[in-house]
C-alpha cells in the first residue's frame, strides 16, 4: 500500500481512496465516517433492507431520511442485508474481511462479536454514550442527557435560569470528531508500524468532558466552579448585545487592549456618553468588570449606541477599527455572508431521487491537493447492494442474505 | 499504555492559545515529537491566563496551558532575531509538519509562509487555522471562539426556547470542532504523503470548519426556507425533554423521553397515574401539545429529589436521564468516569500533581498515557543541540544575544 517514490500530480489519488469502512453508526458516529468518505474512503452503511433506524422519517419524499441523516451520510454507500439471518451475517463478515475500518455504534452491539471474529488487521471502533463498561454502560443516553452528564450543559445559559445544552446535536459532532481522529491514528499504526488490530471504545460522555475549555482545571487548581452566563469570570463587554436588526457579539476586555481602546475611542468620536463613562477608573478594574452590575451597565450603554446601527454597519466599523465584534448570524444569513460568498463556501449537491439540489456546507478544511469532495447524496436503503457485492468477490460468493 | 504510533514524526509547532494547541496535542500524546516554538516576550495567552496552581500566576503554572500541551517540547526564541529564524528554518528542514493558528499574513511576516516553508522542505504538511480564511473581505476580522460561534449560526441556534440567542457559554468551537477537524486533516495528509510523496497545505478557516457542526441546520434552512427555531433543552419531536431543578443549590437533572414506552415508564416512576392513563398523552404529538403540563408533572416529582437518585430511578426504568454535572461533580463524584480510569494525574515541577482528562476512549482496553506539559523553553538546549547539532558555545552566544529567550 505504501509507495516509496513520489508519483506525478494526479487528482485521482485521495488520502483514503484505498480504504473501505464498514459503517454501523447511528447519531454519535455518523459524522466520523463521513469525514473519511469526503477524503475518498468507500464508506458502506450495512443496514436492514428497509434502512437503519438512524435514518428517521424522510424530510421530503425521496430523501431516504431526515435532515441530520442526509447531512451525516453524504458520500456513503448503502448495502441492504437481513442481519437477523445467518446468510446476511455471513455477507457482513465477508464485507468486514475487505475493510480496514469498522465503526459500530452501541445500538448494533450484538454484531460486535461477529465483527471481531473476522481475521485480518483492522481498526474496530465502538461508539457509545458512556463506554462499554462501568456503572452507566447500560444507561440510556441522548444528546441532552449526554451533554449534561459530560458537563457541558452546565456551562451555558443564564444565571437564575436552567443550564442549557448547545444546539444542533453537538454530542454527536463532538463524539464523531474524536472518533475520526482516534480511528485514523489507529489505522496509521496498523499500516505503518504493523501494529496489528485495534479496538477503540469511545465514550461520548468522555468526549464532552474533554471539551470543557478550562473549567476542569479551574476546579482542580483553584477550587472554583465556573458559573453559566460568565458572571464573575467573563468581562462585561463579552456579551450578546442587541442592535438595529438583530444581535452582535462583542469582546473588549482589558486583556484585549487594542479592542478595548478602539471601542472607547469610537464612543468618544460619536459623542456617546459611554465614551466618558468608560474612561472612568472602575472600568480599569478587571475584577469589577466581571460583576453583574457592570455587565448590565455596559449592555444598556452599548445597546443605546447600537440601536440605530445594523449588524453589517457595526461589523464594517469593527473591521476598520480592529474591534472584536461579530454579527450573530442566523442560519438564513449564512448564504449572504460576504466572506463565505467570496470563498465560494457552500456546495449545491444534486439529489436526483428527491428531484432537487441540497445546500451543503463546504469543506471544513481547504487542502492544496484536490482531494476533498462531496459528490454523492446520502444513499437510499440498499442503493449500492449489487455494486458493492459484485465488487467483493468473496462476499458475492457467500450471497444468500443480500437483498 | 504509551501509544507511540507516531514515533519519528516531528512538528515545528507555532500554535498557541486554545484551538491551535489542542490540534497538535493529540500528536504529542501519540508519540510524535511536537516542538512548540514559544516566546517569553510574546507569551502564549493561555500560559498568561489562568487558572493557575493555587491561584498564583506564573508562566509554568497555568492549568489551561497544561491541558492543551501534554507531551510537547518547548523552545523559547525571539523570532525577531535573524539567528532565531535561521534555527527555526533548520528545524523545519527536519520536520514533517508546520502548524500555526495565527491570523492571515503573520507567518509570512515571520518568513514562514507556506511557499517559504515549502522552499525549505518540499513535502511539508502545513497547517494554518485563521478565523475566516486567509483571503477575502472579512479575512482581517479579529476573533475568538465566541466570535466564531456568532458568525456560524451556532450562537443564534443556542438559547432557551422562549428567549434570545445566547450561544455556548464557552469558546466552544475552540475545544472540539476546530482542533479535531485540524488533527484529522493532518493525519490524512500524513497518509497522503506516504502514498504519493507529496505534502500539502491545510487551510482551515475556523468559521468554515465550525459551520459543518451546524450542517444539518444549513441543509434544513435551504430545504424549507425557514430559519430553524431555537429549542433550548426542549425538542420539536419529543416531550418531556428538558432539565429539571432538583434538591440542593443549583442542582438539575436532564430527562429526554424519546419513545412512548419511555413516557409510560416515566409516568410510572413519578407516580403520575392520571397522566399515564390519559390517551391524549400517549403519543409524542399529544405530549408536545401539552408540554407545559407534562413538564410540570416531572418538575414536581424532581423538586425534592437528589439529582443522582432521580437519574438512577429513571434509568432503572429505561428512561434517558442524567444529572447536569458541574466540574466538581464530574471530577469527584461521577462513578462512570472514575470506573473507566478517565482521570490521569501527572506530576510537574511547578503545577505539582494535577488532574488531566484522558483521550476520551479506551484503546485496546487501556488508556493512552499522557506525559506532562513542558516548562517554557525547557527543551531549547536539547532541540538546538540534539536536533540541529549546535554546540554549547553557539547556544550560549544565542542566549547572550537574546535570540534564545529561555
Amino acid at each position: 500500500m505504501t509507495k516509496t517514490e513520489a508519483s506525478p500530480p494526479s487528482v485521482v489519488e485521495r488520502p483514503y481512496d484505498d480504504v473501505r469502512v464498514i459503517d454501523l453508526t447511528h447519531h454519535l458516529g455518523a459524522y466520523a465516517t463521513r469525514l473519511f468518505a469526503d477524503l475518498g474512503a468507500e464508506v458502506i452503511r450495512v443496514e436492514p433492507p428497509a434502512g437503519r433506524a438512524d435514518r428517521g422519517a424522510p424530510a421530503v419524499p425521496g430523501l431516504g431520511g431526515d435532515v441530520p441523516f442526509v447531512f451525516l451520510n453524504a458520500n456513503k454507500r448503502s448495502v441492504g442485508l437481513d442481519l437477523t439471518g445467518a446468510a446476511g451475517r455471513g455477507v457482513l463478515a465477508d464485507l468486514v474481511a475487505t475493510a480496514q475500518i469498522v465503526v459500530l455504534e452501541a445500538e448494533e452491539r450484538a454484531l460486535l462479536p461477529l465483527v471481531l471474529s473476522v481475521p485480518g488487521a483492522r481498526v474496530v471502533t465502538v461508539v457509545s454514550h458512556f463506554g462499554l463498561d462501568g456503572p452507566y454502560a447500560d444507561y440510556a443516553g441522548s444528546d441532552l442527557v449526554t451533554q449534561s452528564l459530560g458537563g457541558i450543559t452546565w456551562m451555558s445559559g443564564l444565571p437564575g435560569q436552567p443550564p442549557l445544552r448547545i444546539a444542533g446535536g453537538q454530542a454527536g459532532f463532538v463524539t464523531s470528531l474524536y472518533t475520526a481522529a482516534a480511528t485514523a491514528l489507529a489505522l496509521y499504526d496498523v499500516e505503518v508500524n504493523g501494529g496489528g488490530s485495534h479496538v477503540i471504545d469511545v465514550s461520548a460522555q468522555e468526549c464532552i468532558a474533554h471539551s470543557l475549555q478550562n473549567a476542569l482545571q479551574v476546579w482542580d487548581l483553584e477550587r472554583r466552579i465556573s458559573i453559566r452566563g460568565g458572571e464573575g469570570t467573563r468581562d462585561a463587554t463579552e456579551q450578546v448585545l442587541a442592535c438595529a436588526d438583530g444581535y452582535i457579539f462583542l469582546a473588549c476586555g482589558l486583556p484585549l487592549p487594542m479592542s478595548w481602546k478602539a471601542l472607547v475611542a469610537w464612543f468618544q468620536e460619536e459623542g456617546h456618553p459611554g465614551g466618558k463613562r468608560l474612561a472612568e477608573p472602575d472600568w480599569a478594574d478587571r475584577v469589577k468588570r466581571t460583576t453583574r452590575a457592570m455587565r448590565d451597565e455596559f449592555r444598556a450603554m452599548f445597546e443605546s449606541f447600537a440601536a440605530k446601527r445594523t449588524k453589517a454597519e457595526l461589523r464594517a466599523e469593527a473591521l476598520k477599527r480592529r474591534i472584536i465584534l461579530a454579527p450573530v448570524s442566523s442560519i438564513s444569513d449564512l448564504p449572504h455572508d460576504p466572506q463565505l460568498i467570496f470563498r465560494r463556501y457552500f456546495h449545491d449537491l444534486p439529489h436526483p431521487a428527491a428531484g432537487r439540489g441540497l445546500r451543503f456546507p463546504g469543506a471544513p478544511y481547504r487542502l492544496s491537493e484536490p482531494v476533498w469532495r462531496i459528490d454523492r447524496p446520502a444513499p437510499l436503503p440498499g442503493e449500492d447492494t449489487d455494486l458493492v457485492l459484485r465488487a467483493a468477490p468473496r462476499a458475492a460468493a457467500a450471497g444468500g442474505g443480500a437483498r | 499504555m504509551k501509544a507511540h504510533y507516531l514515533k519519528g514524526i516531528r512538528f515545528a509547532d507555532f500554535t498557541w492559545a486554545g484551538a491551535g494547541s489542542f490540534s497538535t496535542k493529540i500528536f504529542a500524546d501519540y508519540g510524535a515529537e511536537v516542538i512548540k516554538i514559544e516566546s517569553t516576550t510574546r507569551v502564549d495567552p493561555v500560559r498568561a491566563g489562568g487558572p493557575f496552581k493555587d491561584g498564583i500566576a506564573g508562566l509554568n503554572r497555568s492549568g489551561y496551558f497544561a491541558s492543551r500541551n501534554t507531551g510537547k517540547r518547548s523552545i523559547a526564541l525571539n523570532l525577531k532575531s535573524e539567528e532565531a529564524r535561521e534555527a527555526v528554518r533548520e528545524l523545519i528542514r527536519k520536520s514533517d509538519v508546520v502548524s500555526n493558528n495565527f491570523g492571515p499574513g503573520a507567518m509570512d511576516r515571520l518568513g514562514f509562509g507556506y511557499e517559504a516553508v515549502r522552499a525549505i522542505k518540499p513535502d511539508i504538511i502545513y497547517l494554518s487555522m485563521p478565523m475566516y480564511g486567509e483571503d477575502g473581505p472579512l479575512s482581517g476580522m479579529l476573533g475568538l471562539g465566541m466570535t466564531i460561534s456568532a458568525v456560524t449560526g451556532l450562537m443564534s441556534l443556542t438559547g432557551y426556547h422562549d428567549g434570545p440567542p445566547l450561544g455556548p457559554g464557552t469558546h466552544y468551537p475552540d475545544h472540539a470542532a476546530n482542533p479535531y477537524h485540524a488533527a484529522f486533516a493532518v493525519i490524512a495528509a500524513l497518509r497522503h504523503r506516504r502514498r504519493t510523496g507529496r505534502g500539502m497545505k491545510i487551510d482551515l478557516a475556523q468559521v468554515e470548519s465550525t459551520i459543518n457542526i451546524v450542517g444539518p441546520a444549513v441543509v434544513e434552512q435551504a430545504l424549507t426556507g425557514q430559519e430553524p427555531v431555537r429549542t433550548g433543552n426542549r425538542s420539536p419531536h419529543h416531550a418531556p425533554h428538558n432539565v429539571f431543578r432538583c434538591k440542593g443549590e443549583d442542582r438539575w437533572c436532564a430527562v429526554a423521553v424519546l419513545t412512548d414506552a419511555q413516557w409510560r415508564a416515566l409516568a410510572d416512576v413519578i407516580g403520575a397515574a392520571g397522566l399515564a392513563g390519559d390517551p391524549g398523552l400517549a403519543t409524542a404529538a399529544g405530549r408536545l401539545a401539552r408540554v407545559d403540563e407534562v413538564e410540570a408533572a416531572v418538575a414536581r416529582w424532581m423538586a425534592d429529589r437528589d439529582a443522582e437518585a432521580a437519574m438512577a430511578a429513571l434509568q432503572r426504568a429505561g428512561v434517558p436521564a442524567g444529572v447536569v454535572a458541574d466540574p466538581q461533580t464530574l471530577m469527584e463524584r461521577d462513578p462512570q468516569l472514575r470506573h473507566r480510569g478517565y482521570w490521569q494525574h501527572l506530576d510537574h515541577p511547578e503545577l505539582g500533581v494535577a488532574t488531566y482528562t484522558s483521550p476520551p476512549y479506551r484503546l485496546d482496553g487501556e488508556r493512552v498515557e499522557l506525559e506532562r506539559p513542558p516548562l517554557i523553553g525547557e527543551h531549547t538546549d536539547a532541540v538546538l543541540g540534539g536536533i540541529l547539532g549546535y554546540d554549547a558555545a553557539r547556544i550560549a552566544a544565542l542566549r547572550k544575544s537574546g535570540a534564545i529567550e529561555a
